[in-house]
């Protein structure tokens, strides 16, 4: 099994989820945090409405970090280009900040309430 | 490439942030965090606190960077103290960007 771990924007993660519902993997944990990317962080990158007399003039510099979210799904092996693929169409914007996905193996999973292990703890 | 997740002192977090982006690796990203170590935690006169507020960075870099990287946030994080923090390297299988759907870092 995988984990994948996707860190997207933070109004993205419920279009994300229906989508992933959609397909049939409902489980997954999201977790708030900070981050950057290689373009360091942006102002712009938030789209919030913001009168220009409301903007300090010739302030350039960004943000050092950009809120985020960070989900975590994991899934069996042959399910994970189906929902890196899902994630990837769900999120394009086409401006940077769209995000970053990682695919890690595991080594082993266990559904507490049954005890069960390995792939069927996994839906 | 791997992932590294250093778990830090709040206070070291930002100085790491910033000598790893002077040394050219500004993706990141960081989570507040609580935890506690082989100390089970620290005792303040009578008060024991059992989780301690810890910073998590998160970062995935390519294989040949990793010491570097590693290097680097034990030279920043070091204070000599209990709970200074713990570094983990995991692997990581494939990236990809959101944006352009493109595999890769």
């Amino acid at each position: 099994m995988k984990e994948i771990i996707a860190i997207i924007r933070p109004k993205k993660v419920s279009p994300t989820r229906n989508a992933l519902e959609l397909i049939g993997f409902p489980s997954m944990t999201a977790i708030a945090v900070i981050g950057r990317g290689l373009q360091r962080g942006i102002a712009g990158e938030i789209n919030i409405e913001c009168p220009p007399e409301l903007l300090v003039p010739n302030n350039k510099g960004g943000m050092r970090y950009i809120p985020k979210r960070l989900l975590s799904i994991v899934v069996q092996d042959s399910d994970v280009d189906k929902v890196v693929k899902t994630i990837i169409d769900v999120n394009q914007t086409a401006q940077i900040g769209d995000g970053k996905i990682f695919v890690c193996p595991l080594d082993n999973a266990v559904r507490v309430r049954t005890d069960e292990t390995g792939e069927s703890a996994v839906l | 490439m791997k992932m590294i997740r250093a778990i830090l002192r709040p206070e070291t977090a930002e100085s790491v942030a910033e000598a790893l982006a002077d040394a050219g690796f500004v993706s990141m990203t960081q989570i507040r965090v609580f935890g506690r170590g082989k100390q089970k935690g620290i005792t303040v006169g009578t008060v024991r606190y059992e989780e301690l507020p810890k910073t998590m960075i998160l970062m995935v870099v390519e294989d040949k960077n990793v010491d570097d990287v590693v290097d680097l946030i034990k030279d920043r994080a070091f204070t000599g103290n209990f709970g200074d923090g713990k570094i983990f390297v995991g692997p990581v299988e494939e990236a990809y960007t959101v944006r352009t759907g493109a595999k890769g870092l």
